[in-house]
């Protein structure tokens, strides 16, 4: 389709409500044709930062330049209705009108842009035959499915080809199966349009299967903006690296040990192989369950520990094993047969452990002192 | 509007951002019209009662004729000071205002026991036709006060009324006892009547809403039916019976038509009487000081409300049908003699009433009440200068018909713009529920619900009675009639517009946005059509509610914009018995015909928003 596309850059944004910062100093490039989503827990303020961009929410501080407009300046008290930002956007509700049909609902928009009245019905048609709705211009919201409706809100974004995508969980009202044919389906749908798409959610799995970059989101700030290979591997925060991965990663508190014999971390009342040591007293080690193995005999470098139990979940098994006050969670993609209470050794990659500050929760590198 | 932005555009001084951020407020119209009604509002509801109260507090002109201190305008404490320190106090305050609490408390106190035990009946047993006794028991609150007082009257005429005698001394031959004519038991007695539907919805609503697994697990412990009501329903309702029985002597303080009619001929006064005596001789600013106390007793009853509440009690709420699973206790052997007792009830409460009215609009002459003496002369005949005074029937009477035609005028036009007034501020009170705009209208539009009728008409009276200033003198003009009909009803239609707006998702209003819609636009393509149907059951009961309004605009209305209720309150006072019957009954009969299609228009409302569910 090769619409045009627009960067969206945003400056030193703040929203509050009342005396809770939902949107604290946020500075964001959004690249022209990218999918970034937004991602984070329930009222980290990615909702709110899509309403800025949109218009529905007057932020306090700040900029927001979409494309060559500026759309929002505080200083200077410019703040452009929504109608005029060249964005459309997506909710999760749909919010189709009830008392239209599918055809007046994407109609409306039409009209507004003033488009020719005899233009309209075939771009009605157009958008729908293109999203597989065909014949049911003349339903009623209430006459269809969910994944139908949702079309509905879909082409009525696409019709008036804006350049910006905005979505707000869209997907979030669908069962699950609907929701991961969506996915492709809208991916699909913003590499043939070629919109700049940002796109709100919470699950973290939509966020790194659909995104191109990923904006980490906690508390009205961003804790971390990468594609989803960087956040998964690398994350910055210890919240970034608690927040992305299913099931969580492992955390451990540790202290740096050397020894002639080499580099450790004492754990509890166990010891690890380190790769290298920080200079601080106490670190937090952090583990993702596929990067640790589950021995059933005792190898050099392996520690101990008791099988607490097993969840089987298709191609791959989740043990959980714990030792004294320590659990970890394993992720295993060949069979094993473990019993409760079995004993088994466990042993974990150095170079597959990412350190973080225990006061600052960055990560930490060893080209010596952390990470910004 | 946000107070931040404006104070962070004060703090960081840019005055850029401050004129950039008036003239988007100035362009808006969504802005414009929330500013007009702010200022409709002030005007038509806070000055009113700022001018009650300072006319109460200054001299007045005839004041200057009597006493050598007054000069008219001046700030003064002597009226307040005469009425409750002076000679007058006692028969111009004191008497009615206990006569006021001691009626409308016991009436309260025994309709609520009444609406209690009906509620209870119609909502937890299986008593038998408890589907259309609901509908049924409410009448009595639908048909106007003015109807069951003059009911009263034609049981129990006595002569010290003058005109013939009513159906008891005809039966009987002796003449009532003088304390069941008139005086504080009959007002008692028919304020029980119009009053008990009141408590009854609250209640009902009160019992249906007690979750049925809340008794289940008692039931299930082994709890009788008696622990239960003891222990867990009657504990859970307490705080809504109490309120119900506020509620309802809230409503009894402000009755004007049952004190008028049965407590006038022997000099029993309650508050709302006595305000009209004192505007009616011309003591106005006596009337005025008893409007205010009127007012704040209201005042207090409604605080005293919102407190056993907690909070947010104004939003009490009639029964919204919310089809709670209550348990049904069975009434065993007890079921047909119960149900014959309520329907005796019934038939005494709402059938009688309208059946003497009727009976009685069909007399010849007026305190014969034999079979022989029926005519269709009072609905139908032409002017006969024997009777009536010569008045022509109902139906040929110039005076009526151009009462109905002014009361169908002000319904329409007064339940139109309460409607529309309602839809537009419920709208400000929901969106941007945060700004000042909002809190001011949602307070403002609430305050005319502490003004009873006649303290309204008080108010208005004496605001326009002449001209002040910029204020134009709007006293017997059509315009003066239809403000008060909407202002008197605007905490009703601002409660049904805000919840028909509220219903409809704020996203369905920001998707328009996005696509470019103005505010107008939006308003009128998404909101009106989404909204219609509550208001427009709102405007029904508005509609019903004005035709049958009395008390509000007995002191406004003159002979150019009288209305069927005052035609009918002046055959009564002429003592034409039969055409003011009868066109009390009109009213009645339309009144309850309008109440059906409200109730027709719900069902087919619930209906039909089942379907729009998304």
């Amino acid at each position: 389709m090769g619409v045009s596309n627009i960067p969206i850059k945003i400056e030193g944004l703040t929203k509050r409500f009342g005396k809770v910062m939902a949107v604290d100093r946020i500075d964001l490039v959004i690249q022209q044709g990218e999918f970034l989503v937004l991602l984070g827990p329930s009222g980290c303020g990615k909702t709110t930062l899509l309403r800025c961009i949109a218009g529905l929410e007057e932020p306090d501080e700040g900029k927001i330049v979409i494309g060559e407009n500026t759309v929002f300046f505080a200083e200077r008290g410019i703040a452009v209705p929504p109608g005029e930002r060249q964005v459309g956007m997506v909710f999760q509700s749909y919010a189709l009108w009830p008392h239209m049909t599918a055809y007046e609902n994407i109609a409306f928009g039409l009209k507004l842009k003033k488009m020719a009245r005899e233009k309209i019905p075939g771009r009605v048609a157009q958008v729908l035959r293109d999203l597989g709705m065909e014949g049911l211009e003349d339903r009623y919201p209430f006459e269809l499915s969910g994944g139908q409706q949702q079309r509905v809100a879909l082409a009525r974004l696409l019709a008036t080809k804006p350049p910006v995508f905005l979505m707000d969980e869209p997907l979030s009202n669908l069962d699950a199966r609907l929701r991961l044919d969506m996915r492709s389906e809208l991916k699909r749908l913003h590499h043939d349009s070629g919109a700049t798409t940002v796109y709100v959610t919470h699950d973290q799995t939509e966020a790194l299967t659909m995104a191109t970059r990923v904006a980490v989101m906690n508390e009205g700030r961003i804790q971390q903006v990468g594609a989803p290979s960087e956040i998964y591997q690398k994350p910055m925060k210890l919240f970034v690296a608690e927040f992305i991965g299913m099931p969580r990663i492992n955390l451990l508190s540790a202290q740096p040990v050397s020894t002639d014999g080499g580099l450790w971390f004492q754990v509890d009342d166990f010891r690890l192989p380190a790769a290298w040591l920080p200079s601080q007293e106490e670190v937090i080690l952090a583990i993702r369950p596929e990067d640790i193995s589950i021995l059933l005999h005792s190898e050099p470098d392996t520690v101990e520990f008791k099988v607490y139990g097993v969840l089987p979940a298709g191609p791959e098994v989740f043990v959980h094993v714990v030792r004294g006050d320590v659990r970890l969670v394993v992720r295993e993609t060949h069979q094993l047969e473990l019993a409760m209470d079995q004993p088994i050794w466990v042993r974990i990659d150095p170079s597959a452990i990412n350190l973080y500050n225990k006061a600052s929760g960055q990560l930490m590198s060893n080209e010596g002192g952390d990470k910004g | 509007m946000s107070l931040e932005i404006v104070s962070s555009g004060l703090r960081s001084g840019s005055a850029e951002r401050w004129l950039n951020y008036l003239r988007r407020r100035a362009k808006s119209p969504e802005f414009i019209i929330a500013l007009l009604l702010v200022v409709a509002l002030s005007f038509l509801v806070l000055v009113p009662v700022f001018n009650l109260t300072s006319r109460t507090l200054s001299w007045t002109e005839s004041d200057a004729r009597i006493s050598p201190d007054a000069v008219p305008g001046r700030f003064t404490l002597n009226h307040w000071q005469r009425l409750l320190f002076g000679r007058l106090f006692m028969r111009m305050l004191w008497e009615p205002l206990s006569h006021t609490l001691v009626t409308g408390g016991i009436a309260a106190g025994i309709a609520l026991l009444l609406g209690s035990m009906l509620a209870w009946l119609v909502t937890r047993t299986n008593l038998p036709g408890r589907g259309w006794l609901r509908s049924v028991l409410y009448l009595p609150f639908i048909i106007p006060a003015f109807a069951l007082a003059i009911a009263w009257e034609t049981l129990f005429k006595s002569p010290l009324a003058g005109g013939r005698p009513g159906v008891f001394q005809s039966l009987f031959g002796v003449v009532p006892p003088t304390w069941l004519s008139y005086g504080p038991v009959p007002i008692i007695i028919t304020m029980i009547v119009h009053f008990y539907p009141f408590a009854f919805i609250l209640v009902s609503g009160a019992l249906v809403a007690v979750d049925a697994q809340l008794e289940e697990g008692a039931r299930l412990l082994g709890a009788s039916n008696w622990m239960i009501i003891r222990k867990i329903i009657f504990p859970m309702i307490t705080p809504a019976l109490l309120s119900a029985f506020v509620l309802t002597f809230g409503r009894t303080v402000g009755t004007f038509a049952i004190p008028y009619f049965l407590g006038g001929p022997v000099r029993y006064d309650t508050l709302s009487t006595m305000i009209f005596r004192n505007l009616s001789m011309g003591l106005d600013v006596n009337g005025y000081i008893l409007a205010i106390i009127l007012i704040l007793l209201t005042s207090l009853v409604l605080y005293l409300n919102s407190r056993l509440l907690g909070g947010s009690s104004r939003r009490f709420e009639i029964i919204g049908g919310k089809g709670f699973k209550t348990n049904i206790t069975s009434l065993g052997q007890w079921r047909w003699p119960i149900f014959l007792l309520v329907g005796a009830f019934t038939l005494i409460a709402v059938v009688l009433p309208i059946g003497l009215l009727a009976y009685q609009s069909l007399m010849l002459v007026d305190g014969c009440w034999e079979l022989d003496n029926l005519t269709l002369h009072y609905w139908l005949g032409r002017v006969d200068p024997d009777l009536a005074f010569g008045s022509p029937g109902l139906f040929r009477n110039a005076v009526v018909l151009g009462g109905a035609w002014n009361s169908i005028r002000l319904a329409v036009l007064g339940s139109f713009i309460c409607a529309m007034l309602g839809v537009l501020i419920g709208y400000f009170v929901v969106r941007n529920s945060r700004s000042w705009i909002s809190r001011f209208l949602d307070q403002v539009s609430f305050l005319p619900f502490l003004f009873p009728a006649i303290a309204f008409g008080a108010m208005y009276l004496s605001m326009f009675a002449v001209q002040r200033g910029p204020i134009p003198a709007l006293y017997g003009t059509f315009t003066l009639l239809v403000l008060v009909s909407v202002i008197h009803r605007l905490p009703y239609s601002t409660r049904t517009g805000a919840s028909a707006v509220a219903q409809i998702g704020q996203e369905l209003e920001e998707t328009a946005e996005l696509q470019g819609a103005s505010w107008l636009k939006r308003f009128y393509h998404i909101v009106l059509p989404l909204a219609r149907s509550g208001v427009v059951s709102g405007m029904m009961l508005t509609f019903i509610g004005i035709m049958r309004e009395l008390a509000a605009i007995i002191l406004l209305y003159t002979p150019s914009t009288r209305v069927l209720m005052t035609v009918a309150y002046r055959f009564a006072e002429e003592d034409i018995p039969q055409l003011s019957n009868a066109l009390i009954l009109l009213v009645t009969v339309i009144t309850i015909l309008g109440q059906l299609v409200v109730w027709r228009l719900g069902q087919g409302r619930l209906a039909r928003l089942q379907e729009r569910k998304l």
